[in-house]
């Protein structure tokens, strides 16, 4: 597991720059008490500053990110907590989290605030209360600890299953303004739910104005979190058709992203599984249900040989119809010897979207790796959507789009709404994007959301239901404000 | 043995051999079994011509694991007395369990112990004659580990020796590789079975179930893409196989062509009715081509088929959705109670 990846304009300079997540050194898996090593700089997290000519200069220490805590760092999440237009900083891991404020000089504050412990990973900012701030949910995964390891695996040893361990609870932080965060899990009804949660992605799949949560589980039913609107959710996975694969089993949900394959205007639902075990994509058909659509879309033979973790879905090629990236790679590094028609290293994949609904491979080229977070983001504010792979034990794959076809990326800067626009909704023609930097797993995507194509006219239903219009000026790189 | 060795006893007995024979009985009664060979080692030494007093050593060495020495007793003992079941079911075990299956095997026939005869026959080369006797024993005690621990061997003996012969006949190489891809294949080593099948693939391509062994080889991958022209040839090689059907049917399904699925799932279940994996996935593809008529019948036909199992909770959960989607919501609401009981009773 591990391998957080965010993309954040961290500095201001209207250039994304990227931070990845470093797990820690583990000389031995059962001995007590862990260090991690993250005082050596070896083990520290990593911010990658972009410079003007779009190569990446090592910003860790400058912005004061070089001492990272004892825990073995899973994802991050990036949002502009305190609508300051600086986006800060969340880190999730073995054994807590950190939120780090933006000084907004280029440099980053550790907090005690938004602490969780035990095993953190996917992390998404949502304001579910549409009150203006964004709120933190944090998926965690299992109840272990290195005194209760247990070995798995014959005659080969392997990760055990997740149905070894326990679950535990998510938690769900409510913004008090002032970079304050307020633990709600239990008055909200998140904490009743116990998953083993992997990636989360947020939309407001039944259009009631308020962004509802999906958690994915490993080995156990999926949730879906409804917002009901009154501080509470309500867990409805099952009754919404997103808890199970189409045979009524649980598979290994790690990635999860929403996003509108269909152009139907609704956000549907993509989970990342394990090899043989199919991504399900859940088309979402109104009335605040799902239908499990790998079948229909060709996904399930395209994706059933391989192991998916980061995901996205969106219009990579800007054909007006939307693609699936997934970064690749099986969980367990020696499944080569279990099961020798697997593959622990494989490439990251890009299934392209077409007229008529179904999904096609497209060879990206690129190396088989351990890659395990995707992130999303117009790189060089070029209107087309780029993206980065973190790798186990390796360097991220930075992955420039070179598509002919235009595109626009629009920053939206909320006033009554977040700043960020977190949960704004945009529509153009036939394309509509949920803007949101969750998704995927123990990643941070672009705050920004993207277009295909050059729409002349947008419609933007901001956080609370408030609807804008705007004709777009010519060019890639947009902003757009918020009307008062 | 205590009657039989007093009845012997009658016409020949001194207080000598009395002492004898009781102190053997009591250390054996003991569990002193060192000393209780020692006793009738000297009752044979004063009583040699009698068959009990044979038998009594014979058998305190053989409660001692001592087959070798238990074996020349139980020989004397069948000499002056070939009308000894028990003697001749320890000289038997002795015997096999050292080795000597061949002198064990009529010892076993007079004694009548299948389950020994059997292991005997095999370890002697006799597999043919083993199955039949482990069968019989089979019959006595159907679970019993060991017998079907020895049964498989029997039958895996039986076909290496047909795979031997196999080998040997002009021509039948591409059998051959058949059966060493299917070996491959079932042992989990995916390359070398389909090396194998692909050969014989490549010098026959008549032959029923090489396409079927690839297609399952990928479909264990979940490689649909390669696993569907191998269920299309099968399919065609054998178009009367409700499995090649299904199979087939499910593969064109998971690549996203269920109207094609849905004609062969179709055929599927005509092939073979009510086959529990082929009525689920050919109600998925008829949802999938606008027949929600077809695809309720399939559902619950494999909840009348099998309405526990987990392919039942597969249906009750398309019900659900199908029924949703019909807006008959009271339809849909009791598909997804009986999904949540099903899933709580199975756990």
């Amino acid at each position: 597991m591990g391998g957080g990846i965010a993309l954040l304009d961290y500095d201001g300079d209207g250039r994304l720059d990227i931070f990845v997540v470093n797990g820690g050194k583990l000389h031995d898996p059962v001995r007590l008490p862990p260090d991690f090593r993250r005082y050596d700089p070896a083990f520290a997290n990593r911010l990658y500053r972009q410079l003007p000519d779009g190569s990446f200069q090592d910003s860790t220490a400058r912005a004061g990110l070089l001492n990272s805590p004892n825990i073995y760092g899973m994802g991050a999440a990036v949002a502009d907590i305190d609508n300051d237009g600086h986006p800060d900083l969340y880190v999730t891991g073995y054994g807590g989290s950190v939120l780090y404020r933006n000084n907004g000089n280029g440099t980053f504050t550790a907090t005690a605030e938004a602490s969780v412990p035990g095993w953190s990973v996917s992390a998404a900012f949502l304001d579910y209360d549409n009150d203006g701030l964004l709120d933190l949910f944090v998926a965690r995964y299992l109840d272990w600890d290195l005194g209760r390891n247990i070995l798995c695996g014959t005659p080969f040893h392997s990760y055990c299953r997740p149905d070894k361990f326990n679950g535990v609870a998510n938690v769900l932080f409510h913004n008090e303004g002032g970079g304050r965060f307020r633990d709600v899990s239990q008055s909200a009804g998140i904490a009743s739910a116990i998953g083993k949660g992997m990636g989360v992605a947020v939309a407001d799949y039944d259009a009631d104005g308020f962004p509802d949560i999906f958690a994915a589980n490993d080995g156990i039913e999926q949730f879906l979190f409804h917002n009901e609107r009154n501080g509470t959710f309500t867990e409805r996975a099952l009754e919404a058709g997103v808890a199970l694969s189409d045979d009524a089993r649980s598979f290994a949900g790690m990635g999860a992203a929403f996003g509108d394959y269909d152009n139907d205007g609704r956000p549907d639902l993509i989970v990342t599984n394990l090899a043989t075990e199919k991504f399900a994509l859940y088309r979402n058909e109104g009335e605040g249900r799902f239908l499990y659509a790998s079948l229909t879309t060709a996904l399930a033979g395209l994706t059933s040989r391989h192991s998916g973790w980061g995901v996205g879905i969106h219009d990579f090629d800007n054909d007006g119809y939307k693609d699936i990236f997934a970064s690749q790679s099986h969980v367990l590094d020696n499944v080569e010897r279990i099961h020798s028609g697997l593959r622990y290293l494989e490439p990251p994949a890009l299934y392209r979207g077409s007229p008529d609904g179904k999904f096609r491979a497209f060879d990206l080229g690129l190396p088989a790796v351990a890659g395990r977070g995707a992130t999303f983001g117009d790189l060089n504010n070029d209107g087309k959507l780029d993206a980065v792979v973190s790798v186990l034990g390796g360097s991220p794959l930075v992955l420039l789009n070179r598509s002919a076809r235009p595109g626009v990326t629009l920053r939206l800067v909320g006033r009554r709404a977040n700043r960020d626009g977190a949960g704004a909704v945009v529509r153009a023609g036939s394309q509509t994007v949920f803007a949101s930097s969750s998704g995927s797993y123990l990643s941070a995507s672009d705050a920004r959301v993207h277009l295909s194509g050059s729409p002349a006219t947008i419609e933007i239903t901001w956080p609370g239901g408030r609807k804008q219009t705007e004709k777009l000026p010519p060019g890639p790189s947009v902003t757009i404000l918020e009307k008062e | 043995m205590l009657p039989l060795l007093l009845l012997a006893f009658a016409q020949v007995v001194t207080p000598e051999l009395r002492q004898h024979v009781e102190a053997g009985l009591q250390a054996r009664a003991a569990g002193d079994l060192p000393r209780a060979a020692t006793e009738f080692q000297r009752v044979v030494e004063l009583a040699p011509e009698l068959p009990a007093a044979h038998v009594n050593l014979g058998s305190v060495y053989f409660q001692m694991k001592d087959y070798e020495r238990a074996t020349a007793p139980l020989r004397r003992a069948l000499q002056l007395n070939p009308d000894l079941p028990g003697a001749h079911q320890m000289l038997g075990t002795a015997l096999l369990a050292q080795g000597a299956a061949n002198e064990a095997i009529p010892h076993f026939e007079k004694a009548h112990i299948d389950d020994l005869l059997g292991i005997a026959l095999l370890e002697a080369g006799r597999a043919r004659d083993a199955v039949d006797r482990l069968e019989a024993a089979l019959l006595q005690r159907p679970g019993d580990p060991d017998l079907l621990f020895y049964l498989s061997h029997a039958y895996g003996q039986l076909s290496k020796d047909l795979f031997d012969r196999l080998r040997t006949q002009p021509g039948g190489e591409t059998r051959v590789q058949q059966m060493l891809g299917e070996a491959a294949l079932a042992a989990g080593q995916r390359d070398q079975a389909e090396k194998h099948l692909r050969s014989a693939l490549a010098a026959r391509t008549d032959l029923r179930g090489i396409h079927f062994a690839l297609g399952e080889l990928y479909l264990a991958n979940g490689d649909y893409a390669r696993a569907e022209p191998e269920f299309r040839a099968e399919a065609r090689l054998a178009p009367l196989s409700a499995v090649a059907a299904y199979k087939f049917g499910l593969a064109l399904l998971n690549l996203g062509k269920p109207a094609e699925a849905a004609k062969e799932l179709g055929r599927a279940d005509q092939l073979h009715p009510g086959m529990p994996e082929t009525l689920l996935s050919l109600g998925k593809a008829l949802v999938a081509t606008g027949n929600p008529t077809g695809a309720e019948a399939a559902f619950q036909k494999l909840i009348e088929t099998e309405p526990n199992s987990a392919l039942a909770e597969a249906a009750h959960l398309q019900l659900s959705q199908l029924f949703r989607k019909l807006n008959r919501s009271a339809d849909a609401n009791r598909e997804l109670k009986a999904l949540q009981e099903l899933r709580r009773s199975r756990r």
